[in-house]
């Protein structure tokens, strides 16, 4: 059996505050979430609670309760970067740590608490380091992971330890709340008159699983360790990503090309012996007067070329305004992909491949990735839905199917109103973009009908190739079985 | 106008300079390894590094079948309106759809910049450039300057009247109503005197480059 320790910060959103030294705390105050359109409380301090103010709270209530509350909404990303930040100091402790989201960590302390003189002092240790940085802190350690982790948050004093071997005994005495259960089983199982995790174990599995479902057997399995469940280590995010920082202001082009430079090869060096590229990079130049100013470009293929980086970033560099000189830059990189060396620039064809790529990021970062495109087909016998523009780069479906019947090049949606100068079915004579066309012969009707299901215009239509005297081949379009006998121009056949 | 119109005497002069020029048609220069030429039909040849423009009811037909007898990608390049009007499944007719890259600009500017860009890249990119008005002779000439660079194709498809331009030939394309698939292409100007009257008949119907066919129907 391993052993794990659970570290719970039950006031993780409360300790950010009073770290960064906000002087409200030192009042009746109170963290808030906003859920269904209620503002309710989640954490409170000291005097708000002697006050009456409870977590659960609405905060109109609390107010009623507490005039004086002071209150600030909760700030789950900042949380979540104080924890990440506590999760590295864990190092000290055990090298395998597992974040525990939203307000927790978990470590396996297999062969790591004789360093502190046994668990009791670990955990001490760990209670009193944290409480010196300012955070509050309960500490449980048992022989599974569950267990570890109810002690922490049900145990009644800071620090619960259940003995090796002695976990089942201990946890026996803790409520059912303690095995992280949904509420509506923890009610029912309440309803059944079961309220601490002992009398479950005196209770048939196969019973309890019939009336409350699986998930009950299974968290009382993985809490006494029949079920194993590991600590799994969290890797650090690598960051691709190098700053600079100088004594003195600078605004010339080619000093900032320079930086640039030194910053790219440095991010290229690192993406490179990882065998990754990157889709996107942002650049931050703090400036002394105007503050940081972000720019990003973006690439075809992931890219991990330091000279690409720069041609990029030469047109954006080029507009920003450096009036007093900047001395702070970073240049990141985003959307790591994995790549596949191959040789470049032999033979021909990698060579125009490369070109377009290289074309693609050019006019990409200029003029918008999403406005370079390319045709997708699509499965459909209307015309206007028969293929679609999608962004270059999204690979496009393989198969291309021909359309069954003739369409036009150019395709007018919505139809362009064609008027009807010599009647006919289609027109002899009709009048479109301000030029006569006399029909010279035709083909059709192709009829088609819209789509009940999908389609808001739900007009059956008939398509005809006019052949005009001038020379057009147009698409005229007219809805049958409508009162008015409009026709339209759909297409233009070239 | 019988300053378009050639004779047969002179026509045929210029397919014996074609027959004279087969070396340059599939001579590899090997510096920038594009074909000088591309011979759309017969006797109908474009010349690579240089933009040409194309007019009339049927310029879309003869910038697809240009792209279709080069292997490089297409850049379509032009304003919402033009881009959005594109119909891939009557594209494909003539071209294959998977070599076309739309280029969709906000503004005239805009799309000016990406079309010498894409002319002065190394690929050797057809490009047609898909504009509501026509290009001044300082925004031609730069263009005939970045396509020599890239050793690509410019086309500018015009709609109304040309302006003057640097433009090494330009075409008045339309359909003839007789025939299905039979268009006049009439060479309106030519800066190494590539006059004529072409009509032709599109036979192919395939995607792929080497069988559209055109046969030369009649030379007027």
């Amino acid at each position: 059996m391993p052993r794990i320790l659970s570290i719970w910060l039950p006031l993780l959103p409360l300790n950010r505050l009073v770290r960064r030294g906000d002087p409200r705390v030192a009042g009746p105050f109170a963290m808030t979430i906003e859920e269904k359109n209620a503002w309710r409380i989640t954490h409170t301090n000291k005097k708000s609670k002697e006050a009456g103010v409870k977590p659960g709270q609405s905060l109109a209530d609390a107010r009623a309760i507490c005039p004086d509350l002071l209150t600030e909404p909760c700030d789950p990303v900042r949380e979540e970067g104080l924890l990440r930040t506590l999760w590295r100091w864990a190092d000290v402790l055990s090298p395998q740590i597992a974040l525990d989201s939203p307000d927790g960590l978990l470590l396996n302390i297999d062969g790591c608490a004789h360093l502190f003189g046994g668990e009791v002092d670990m955990a001490e240790y760990a209670k009193s380091r944290l409480n010196d940085l300012r955070i509050n802190v309960r500490i449980g350690i048992a022989d599974t992971k569950m267990a570890a982790r109810a002690l922490a948050r049900f145990g009644t004093k800071f620090v619960n330890i259940a003995e090796a071997g002695k976990t089942n005994e201990i946890v026996a005495n803790l409520p059912i709340a303690a095995l992280g259960l949904s509420s509506a089983i923890t009610t029912d199982l309440m309803r059944a008159g079961l309220t601490h995790i002992g009398q479950l174990s005196q209770q048939k599995s196969s019973e309890l699983a019939r009336r409350f479902g699986l998930e009950l057997t299974n968290s009382i399995s993985t809490i006494t360790g029949q079920t194993p469940d590991p600590i799994i280590r969290k890797n650090p995010d690598t960051i691709y990503a190098a700053r600079m920082t100088l004594p003195d202001p600078i605004g010339l082009m080619d000093d900032l090309e320079e930086i640039l430079k030194r910053l790219a090869t440095h991010v290229c060096k690192k993406l490179h012996a990882d065998n990754k590229g990157a889709r996107r990079f942002s650049l931050t130049v703090r400036c002394v007067d105007t503050g940081d100013h972000t720019m990003s470009i973006g690439f075809a293929q992931p890219c991990f070329d330091s000279k690409a980086i720069l041609r990029q970033f030469t047109f954006p560099l080029s507009k920003l305004k450096i009036d007093f000189g900047a001395d702070w830059f970073r240049l990141s990189a985003h959307q790591f992909e994995h790549i596949q060396l191959k040789q470049m620039s032999m033979g021909e064809k990698t060579n125009h491949s490369d070109s377009k790529y290289k074309l693609i990021d050019v006019v990409g970062n200029r003029v918008g990735f999403d406005r370079v495109r390319v045709f997708q087909h699509h499965e459909n016998y209307l015309p206007e839905y028969g293929f679609g523009q999608i962004q270059v780069g999204n690979k496009p479906q393989e198969s291309w199917s021909k359309a069954k019947r003739l369409r036009p090049v150019r395709l007018f949606d919505p139809p362009e109103h064609a008027k009807v100068t010599t009647s006919g079915r289609p027109p002899q004579r009709f009048v479109w973009r301000n030029t006569t066309f006399d029909t010279k012969s035709t083909k059709g009707p192709e009829r088609l009908t819209p789509r009940w299901f999908k389609d808001k215009d739900l007009r059956t239509r008939d398509y005809w190739i006019v052949q005009t005297q001038q020379g057009q081949r147009l698409w005229l379009l007219t809805y049958p079985g409508t009162h008015k006998k409009e026709w339209y121009v759909a297409g233009e056949f070239g | 106008m019988p300053n378009h119109i050639q004779s047969a005497g002179n026509l045929k002069s210029l397919a014996k300079a074609s027959a004279l020029g087969k070396g340059v048609v599939t001579c590899m220069n090997l510096s920038k390894s594009m074909i000088s030429h591309v011979e759309v039909a017969e006797g109908v040849r474009l010349k690579c590094g240089r933009i040409h423009e194309v007019s009339g009811p049927a310029s879309d037909v003869f910038a697809m079948l240009v792209s279709a007898k080069r292997e490089s990608e297409i850049m379509w390049i032009g304003l919402n309106r033009e881009i959005r009007s594109l119909c891939a499944t009557g594209i494909e007719r003539y071209v294959s759809t998977d070599r076309i890259i739309l280029v969709e600009t906000v503004s005239r500017d805009e799309a000016l910049w990406t079309t010498e860009q894409a002319l002065r890249a190394t690929g050797g990119f057809t490009v047609i450039l898909d504009l509501p008005n026509t290009l001044s002779l300082k925004e031609s000439r730069r263009f005939q300057l970045a396509a020599e660079h890239g050793g690509g194709i410019g086309l500018v498809l015009i709609k109304g009247s040309a302006n003057n331009s640097a433009a090494q030939t330009r075409w008045f394309c339309k359909q003839l109503p007789d025939k299905n698939d039979t268009w006049e292409w009439d060479c309106l100007k030519g800066k190494n005197g590539e006059f004529g009257k072409w009509h032709v008949h599109y036979q192919g119907g395939v995607n792929a480059t080497d069988i559209v066919h055109m046969a030369t129907a009649t030379s007027a």
